[in-house]
């Protein structure tokens, strides 16, 4: 696997806490009083979760935030999107709001926390996140979302000296 | 490996034996046993790393499964991430906190036998009051 994420796994909590992307967890106001995670209108509603995955091309849904990530899986989606210069999305904070947590696996129907959504549809979790920087993928989902991965940067000044 | 062989009485009769033999906990190998009947894999690790995340040895919170098998063939890397979850869905629901997957068929596999390290634990499970 490549080097500079086995060297990011190394930095661990130093390097999150680098320049970072945004913090966030939105607990959109008005929860349903006594509402379980799909109570109407409560944060876990997939009408809810529907607006935040829809609410920017990179949405992540992790355990602390980027720049102070809780989890060993979440941190890995932190630095994977760092290493391609992606430091403008929202990242919600899910132990902040059981609702929202339980809202998000109800949503893609998966089980487990970190999970990414790029253009409002669901991509996977950490391995699968892993896989496609590895493979190339992830640069070129990106680039359909207009954004210039800075590993195309960085190869092309790799290739001028 | 031999024990994906063994018929269900017997691999349950041997269970206690198998722990001591470094076969895992009885997590472990219902994770295997399910894993093993919904896939037959070619090849399957099943990975009790929840030492690596702050809970003691043999905790069996947090698991990696390296599932090889010719039923990924063709299904993109969410959709085989999907199968292991379906077959697993008891004990995701239950005690299992947390799943790393690596799924590849068998042509992969030989091309390439190798599980990526796991990243370092960070230390969520103790910043929480509940588990998934």
């Amino acid at each position: 696997m490549s080097g500079v994420v086995r060297a990011a796994w190394r930095l661990g909590v130093a390097a999150a806490r680098g320049p970072a992307g945004r913090p966030l967890s939105q607990a959109p106001a008005g929860r349903a009083a006594g509402g379980g995670a799909e109570g109407s209108g409560g944060s876990g509603s997939r009408e809810a979760v529907e607006r935040l995955v829809r609410a920017h091309p990179v949405v992540v849904f992790m355990k602390g935030s980027p720049a102070q990530p809780l989890c060993g899986f979440s941190n890995a989606v932190v630095q994977i999107l760092r290493l391609h210069g992606v430091e403008d999305y929202r990242a919600h904070d899910v132990l902040q709001d059981p609702d929202l947590r339980q809202g998000i696996k109800n949503y893609s129907n998966w089980p487990t926390i970190p999970q990414v959504y790029l253009n409002g549809e669901f991509v996977g979790g950490c391995d699968i996140l892993l896989q496609m920087h590895q493979n190339g993928d992830l640069v070129e989902e990106l680039k359909k979302l207009g954004i210039r991965s800075a590993l195309l940067d960085a190869e092309k000044d790799k290739d001028k000296k | 490996s031999p024990s994906l062989r063994m018929p269900a009485p017997l691999l349950a009769a041997a269970g206690r034996g198998l722990w001591a033999m470094g076969d895992g906990g009885p997590l472990a190998r219902a994770i295997r046993a399910k894993l093993a009947a919904a896939l037959q894999p070619t090849h399957l690790q099943v990975l009790d790393e929840s030492s690596r995340h702050g809970g003691p040895p043999g905790a069996e919170t947090h698991f990696t499964v390296v599932v090889v098998s010719g039923r990924f063939a063709g299904l993109p890397p969410l959709q085989r991430h999907r199968l292991v979850h379906a077959a697993l869905r008891a004990e995701l629901a239950g005690p299992l906190h947390a799943l790393a997957i690596v799924a590849r068929t068998p042509q992969q596999w030989e091309n390439d036998p190798l599980v990526p390290p796991r990243p370092p634990c960070l230390g969520g499970s103790k910043q929480e009051r509940r588990r998934d």
